[in-house]
């Protein structure tokens, strides 16, 4: 099922180019939203949320408008906020009846809701104090019960494991991972903690300045970690150089350039005997060849630095 | 930490319309004041000036008292002496009174109903839910007017039934049912006027001592100059620049009854600036809710 197809989406705060021409389709499951602080992540989740009208473009989330849409679109999503967002005076069971009654539940049901999503993310015998009392770990479990209270098809949740101990961390994710495996619901997921990501998701997109700079599932994700070699040689630098880039294989950014160590990415389908033989006509002798075992911190590392160094596209 | 290992369960009921959230807006707030501990002395004197209403009614009507007696004490809590017009000021007086109260608290409950909606950042909480800004704002303005109805209008209305259930006189219902019309104007009056205000002022001050000072800058001194400016000019007019008369005024004209012949006229420009104040309040305050995805 179509979870969220966006076109050309953009919005800008005064002279801020918050979003720039988003495109997205993906497809229902875990999806990860990362990139760094000010990429645009919150706004991206605020405007498909709409709480945010673009200044361009549009799409749909679970079939609804964005634009138009957005109270059959509110019933069927579920809204984390990064913020503490807390209503004062006010006990962990009125909190999420609250948001129960906001979301339109009648109220019996909003009450008798709240006591079992409590229950379930762990906070049953905290649900009668105050907000104020909770702690941060607790808070964030209460708005995860909040969001969850009218029982949505799909989640948002901005930084969940935000502010949050390792402990209370670990909590979270597998409160969430049991979530999701227990419930099959969609998860939107934005942050900037890639274990996160890494742990919970199926889908990535990678935000950097307001553009989608990589969308994809983790599966190809990962195909694109494998194509990266590390290789040294003895010889002359620049023949073997331009040798490897004629057969389209590219440096990585962060090389230096008078190096004969180099990290390079190599094209669908290449073999990497294809070194060798580029080597013997060029030269020089390989002295080292190894996969590079990318994780997701250094894919995101490296193609947002690859976005930095992009004309910009607006 | 343990997580619990309860089950999660599904639910399959029907969404109600977003406006049914005003009334959880309303009744959430009305909580948090009540829940509030530092409001119970606010609360209490309010509670304690009603029954002081309550008592008099009660003696004045049940008790055989010497007639001078009686008429002392209707006029010393602003009732008319005459029997025929027993009704007439003194539930202006006790209104009046009561939004003095009503004045208070809401100096310092502003924070704590709106103010925090923005300082905690909990506007988002409010505005993912299925509700929009309209809902948001008509639901803040009727849980700041529950909060100065439970105060004025009910008690006020309350001791008009208590008049005339202790009367027993089936006249009295029929001969003073514009007192009850009054009530209800000028509660709504009073609602209307200081749920806007204060809605505003707390969207954009937020904390307590800013609103406070707005608060009572704008219900005292701004008096005190068109005070001023009566004294060295003797216009009439510039008394207006008092929302608190304003609304004095205006609940005369609601009851129907006037001290001063002038103020007859008075109550109508006095309508049109609270109107005007209200207006201007209310356009701020929408631009304000909308402006808060900027700051976000």
């Amino acid at each position: 099922m179509q979870l969220v197809d966006i076109h050309h989406l953009s919005r800008s705060f005064g002279s801020v180019h918050a979003l720039r021409d988003v495109n997205l389709s993906l497809e229902s499951g875990t999806i990860g939203l990362i990139g760094n602080n000010g990429a645009g992540k919150s706004t991206l989740l605020k405007v498909l949320l709409g709480l945010l009208k673009p200044d361009s473009g549009g799409g749909t989330i679970l079939g609804c408008d964005i634009l138009h849409g957005t109270p059959d679109l509110r019933g069927r999503v579920g809204y984390m906020p990064e913020a503490a967002a807390i209503v004062p005076m006010l006990k962990g069971v009125e909190f999420v009846t609250f948001a129960g009654d906001l979301y339109g539940m009648p109220h019996r049901d909003a009450r008798r809701r709240a006591h079992e999503v409590l229950n379930y993310v762990g906070l049953g015998e905290l649900r009668y104090r105050r907000l104020e009392e909770y702690s941060i770990g607790n808070l964030q479990r209460l708005k995860l019960a909040a969001a969850l209270v009218h029982d949505p098809q799909l989640l948002l949740l901005d930084e969940p494991t935000n502010g949050l101990d390792p402990a209370g961390r670990i909590v979270m994710l597998q409160l969430l991972e049991d979530l999701i495996a227990e419930t099959g619901k969609s998860v939107f997921l934005c942050t900037h903690l890639l274990g996160d990501v890494e742990r919970l998701c199926q889908q990535i997109v990678v935000l950097d300045r307001g553009t989608v700079v990589r969308a994809g599932t983790m599966e190809e994700m990962r195909d694109q970690v494998s194509n990266r070699y590390e290789l040294s040689w003895e010889g002359p630098l620049d023949r073997y150089r331009a040798a490897l880039a004629n057969v389209g294989i590219r440096f990585a950014e962060e090389q230096p350039e008078r190096s004969t160590k180099v990290m390079v990415t190599v094209p669908t389908g290449f073999s990497t005997t294809t070194f060798f033989e580029i080597a013997r006509a060029a030269g020089v002798v390989l002295t080292e060849l190894k996969a590079d075992e990318e994780n997701l911190e250094r894919l995101f590392f490296r193609v947002t630095e690859q976005a930095a160094h992009a004309p910009a596209t607006t | 930490m343990q997580i619990d290992q309860a089950h999660y369960h599904g639910w399959n009921g029907r969404l109600r319309t977003p406006w049914v959230a005003c009334v959880a807006i309303v009744r959430v707030a009305v909580l948090q004041v009540f829940r509030n501990k530092a409001y119970w002395l606010v609360l209490g004197l309010g509670a304690l000036r009603f029954l002081a209403f309550w008592s008099i009614i009660y003696a004045v009507t049940q008790l055989a008292l010497p007639p001078d007696v009686r008429r002392v004490l209707l006029q010393q809590f602003g009732f008319n002496a005459d029997s025929d017009l027993a009704q007439d000021n003194g539930y202006i007086g006790f209104m009046q009174g009561q939004s003095v109260i009503v004045m208070i608290l809401l100096a310092f409950s502003g924070s704590l109903l709106v103010g925090s909606d923005f300082r905690l950042k909990s506007l988002p909480f409010y505005l993912s839910r299925r509700i929009d800004r309209r809902h948001y704002i008509v639901g803040k303005l009727l849980a700041i007017s529950s909060v100065v109805t439970i105060l004025t209008t009910l008690p006020a209305l309350l001791l008009f039934l208590e008049y005339g259930m202790f009367t027993s006189a089936p006249a009295y219902w029929v001969d003073n049912w514009r007192v009850a019309v009054g009530v209800l104007a000028f509660g709504m009056v009073l609602c209307v006027v200081n749920s806007i205000l204060l809605v505003a002022i707390s969207a954009y001050l937020q904390r307590i001592v800013p609103i406070t000072i707005a608060w009572a800058s704008l219900f005292l001194l701004v008096g005190r100059l068109g005070d001023y400016l009566y004294r060295e000019t003797e216009n009439d007019f510039w008394r207006l620049l008092d929302p608190w008369r304003d609304m004095r005024l205006v609940g005369q004209l609601c009851f129907g009854t006037f001290r001063r012949e002038i103020d007859q006229d008075l109550a109508w420009w006095a309508l049109a600036i609270l109107g005007s104040l209200s207006a201007v309040a209310l356009v701020a305050l929408v631009r304000r809710v909308r402006a808060v995805d900027v700051v976000e």
